[in-house]
């Protein structure tokens, strides 16, 4: 049987007020994938970070041995270099410089006068990347002018390049198509022959099933028993681990009924911001009904984020095409323009495009909505107020805070989540959209988020939904439309929609006949 | 624990610590420095760099910049100067002054900022050269003086003591009352108390009056500018901390992405910070002429550095959003008991160069540190 390269023993690390690793023990081998899984807040970033060295010895207890030796990280310099390599969820890339530089960052081969030497820059690159059969990015190519699945490989590349034993992946397929994930695999596949020991924290049980050797579960900061085999428990097995509980149906029932229609799409296009005559959107016309989750389905890519900023009022400049709210046409010129229509959008990227991290909950709570929480003439903003409205969301979405000053970069993912939906709650949207609304979250949290979604829809509200995760929106979507390079190529109802029949339409293996 | 508590104190309240420090030492070195009428005088001068700094605050605050607000200053105080030379009454020239001035130009850096998004560290690095280039040839290059008694009044008369003193019993009531509503709501909404996490602001207000009290209660009284800072700080913290627009700043300068994709219309805010900052620059040197009997061309030369210096060592982060105008005013105190001081102590002006330049340091510094706390 294959060493032991890393084990992790009694590891305990404190935040003021928060213990968010109470004794974790665990060990990996060569050669193997140890899925770490866990919900949002219950430590696996933390972990990491700890073996990372990110968090430096002595700010946590307890001993770490690589490959039996004890060590202890004051520095990520230091753990690099005993052969630990962290790929965090946010790529550490720099999107203007090449894959060859990106991989050898700082470590470039130099030439006698002490000028790099790029042919050599080039050719161990494309050495590196041939390792792990990667042929159709070059060393050459711009990081930016690549797909972010191969960013990924780069990353992997990069770790490779210092001779890393210890692979650390945070969520690598958080942001992939289904075509990127089998990918990047295949590369771990060829890492795990090679002897590599790789932790592998994610959320979505399909990959682990397909990927891991044995898993760990982490819950409340603490292992819950030991590791498993991957073929000695069910997946049932582990969310109950995860959970602590038995978890109910991931997309509970719902008994709404459709209205009337709310909002109706005509001939929506969006420029292309750098090629003219081009088009980003072309075309799109649909409808969204009061009391309807209508799924919003396309591969990485094919627009369905475009569409739905382009109708927020995103990109005014480069928007044509006619948006009409309630049966009256409206001209939304910008995001406020949108919210004075009733519209919500709840933003793919919560760190970049949602949260004001270093403010506290209310402050986030309430930014969209402040004449909720503010006297008309000249807006003063009435704090007891709005101190208990965001109570009443943090005790209704059960967001886990210290209490609602707590500045919003200290939560958890999920937690973030629910922050933004509680400011577009209190907004109260007729048409609620959400672009990847459960993306990187738990399983406990995006039940929580479901069942919030039909309960919205319940009350009337038109819901547009935006998932990568089709499974999510077969369960959730009373319509699904899919889209394709910028159209909108196919509708289906709940009860046509088929799993195949979709990703037909989107990959674009069959297009209307013209 | 104790020790992190004590730590966590000064590290909150380090440019507060640092002015009382600074304060306290001036005052055992020299004892002039603490006579009613020389600290009088340090108030005046900080209220020009103040007026400004409150601007400069709200610029920073959204992760912008103001190069020109030293420009600004000189061109007011020629505009108004000339506009009286005319034979314009003091009370008309003064407003307009503020709006072809200050609004004017507020409103070109602000519309190259918001509309073309041009970096505002260069439209306004361009205001700075024009500005600087329109005082030297409105003038002429030379002096110019008034002798408008009223105009006077602006920058030089005084508020008797006793209505003074009566000011300040106000101001200390309506603090008192309002620490006792905050702390019956924080217990009423569960929250630790907020007497203690506020317990240095409370002293220094405490203080603050007392001093003033103290300072402006004897001799002449409060001058003019000094209150005219005092109302302008007050409404400031008001606005920023307590209004929607107050709101929209802090969002800005945190995220600007988010805060547009939240709603907020972005043109407006930035249009309003920038013709506000200008404004109290104009102002400023429409106080600044007025002081001198007079404009000289070259009023104002260097004034964004002690104003930007003043918001930076008060704790506002270059980065955007985060900040107060409470820091910034003693940022701006700090700067003006520095520079009383060592004029006091005859200090040479070519090292107060040296020190000032080195305490604006060792503020980024600090700020820098505070950030890497937090950012795990």
């Amino acid at each position: 049987m294959s060493e032991t390269v890393l084990k992790m023993e009694h590891i305990v690390k404190e935040f003021p007020g928060v213990r968010a690793l109470d004794d974790v023990n665990f060990e990996a081998r060569a050669g193997e994938v140890l899925a770490l899984m866990g919900e949002n807040g219950a430590g696996k970033s933390t972990l990491m970070k700890v073996l990372g060295g990110v968090w430096p010895y002595p700010s946590y207890q307890g001993d770490i041995f690589i490959k039996g030796e004890r060590r202890r990280f004051r520095s990520p310099r230091e753990a690099m270099d005993a052969g630990i390599a962290i790929i965090h969820q946010e790529l550490n890339l720099i999107a203007e410089l090449t894959v060859a530089e990106n991989i050898f960052l700082d470590r470039q081969p130099a030439n006698g006068l002490g000028a790099i030497d790029w042919r050599k820059l080039n050719t161990d690159a494309e050495a590196l990347l041939g390792e792990l059969g990667i042929s159709d990015i070059k060393p050459t190519d711009r990081v930016k002018h690549i797909a972010v699945g191969k960013q990924q490989t780069v990353e992997i590349a990069k770790a490779l390049s210092r001779r890393a034993s210890i692979l650390v992946l945070d969520e690598p397929t958080s942001a992939l198509t289904d075509r990127e994930v089998s990918e990047l695999f295949r590369v771990i596949r060829g890492l795990r022959q090679a002897g590599v020991c790789m932790c592998y924290i994610s959320h979505k049980m399909e990959e682990i099933a397909a990927i891991a050797d044995r898993v760990v579960v982490l819950r409340d900061g603490r292992t819950i028993g030991d590791a498993v085999a991957i073929s000695d428990i069910t997946l049932d097995q582990i969310i109950a681990r995860m959970v602590g509980r038995e978890l109910t149906e991931m997309y509970p029932e719902s008994a709404r009924q459709r209205g009337a229609k709310i909002l109706d799409v005509r001939n929506l296009g969006v420029d292309h911001p750098s090629l003219s005559g081009e088009s980003k959107i072309k075309n799109a016309s649909f409808s969204a009904y009061r009391g309807e989750i209508l799924g919003l389905c396309g591969l990485m890519g094919a627009g369905r984020t475009t569409l739905v900023s382009a109708i927020f009022g995103a990109y005014p400049q480069a928007t044509h095409g006619e948006v009409f709210v309630d049966g009256k046409e409206v001209n939304i010129r910008s995001p406020a323009d949108a919210i004075a229509c009733g519209i919500a959008l709840l933003t793919e990227d919560r760190k970049a495009l949602g949260l004001f991290l270093g403010q506290p909950i209310t402050f986030n709570t309430t930014i969209s909505s402040l004449q909720t929480v503010s006297s008309p003439p000249i807006g003063i903003i009435d704090a007891a107020r709005e101190r208990a409205v965001s109570e009443q969301y943090a005790a209704q979405l059960n967001i886990r805070a210290a209490s609602v000053d707590a500045a919003v970069g200290t939560l958890s993912g999920g937690n973030q989540q629910k922050v933004l939906f509680a400011r577009w709650l209190n907004a109260s949207p007729k048409i609620f959209i959400l672009d990847e609304p459960t993306r990187g979250i738990d399983i406990g949290a995006k039940v929580e988020i479901h069942r919030l979604l039909n309960h919205l829809a319940e009350q009337g509200v038109a819901i547009v939904i935006i998932s990568s995760e089709l499974e999510e929106l077969l369960g959730l979507s009373d319509r699904i439309l899919v889209m394709n390079e910028g159209r909108i190529v196919s509708e289906f109802s709940r009860e046509t929609a088929t799993r195949k029949a979709i990703m037909e339409w989107a990959t674009g293996a069959r297009r209307a006949t013209e | 624990m104790r020790g992190n508590h004590a730590l966590l104190f000064i590290k909150t309240n380090a440019t507060l610590i640092a002015l009382v420090v600074l304060t306290v030492a001036l005052a055992v070195a020299d004892p002039t420095f603490h006579s009613a009428r020389n600290l009088s005088n340090v108030a005046r001068q900080v209220t020009i760099v103040g007026i400004i700094g409150v601007g400069m605050t709200m610029v920073i605050l959204i992760a912008g910049i103001d190069l020109s607000v030293g420009s600004v200053v000189g061109v007011a105080a020629v505009v108004v100067t000339l506009l009286m030379q005319y034979g314009l009454a003091a009370w008309l020239a003064v407003p307009i002054t503020l709006v072809i001035v200050g609004g004017l130009i507020g409103v070109w850096n602000g519309f190259w900022i918001a509309h073309y998004r041009i970096p505002p560290f260069i439209i306004t690095l361009g205001m700075l050269t024009i500005g600087r280039g329109v005082a030297l040839s409105l003038s002429s290059g030379s002096s110019i003086p008034v002798a408008d008694p009223s105009f006077a009044a602006l920058g030089s008369a005084y508020i008797p003591p006793v209505p003074t003193l009566a000011i300040l019993a106000i101001a200390a009531a309506v603090g008192g009352y309002r620490l006792f509503k905050s702390r019956r709501l924080g217990r009423k909404a569960g929250a630790p108390p907020l007497f203690e996490k506020s317990l240095p602001s409370v002293i220094a207000g405490a203080a603050g009056l007392l001093l003033a009290a103290y300072v402006f209660g004897t001799g002449d009284g409060l001058p003019v500018p000094v209150a005219i800072f005092v109302v302008i700080a007050a409404v400031a913290i008001f606005v920023l901390g307590h209004t929607r627009f107050g709101r929209r700043l802090y969002a800005l300068g945190g995220n600007e992405e988010a805060a547009r994709l939240s709603g907020i219309n972005i043109y407006a805010t930035k249009m309003i910070v920038y013709v506000t900052v200008s404004l109290l620059s104009a102002l400023s040197g429409i106080l600044l002429a007025s002081r001198l009997n007079g404009a000289s061309p070259n009023l104002g030369t260097m004034f964004e550095l002690d104003a930007i210096a003043a918001v930076v060592i008060g704790g506002t982060s270059l980065a955007g959003g985060s900040g107060t105008i409470g820091g910034t005013i003693i940022g701006a105190l700090i700067i003006g008991v520095l520079n009383n001081g060592m004029s006091l102590l005859g200090v040479s002006s070519f090292y107060q160069l040296i020190i000032k330049g080195l305490i604006i340091s060792l503020a980024v510094w600090f700020d820098v540190l505070q950030k890497k706390n937090w950012a795990g």
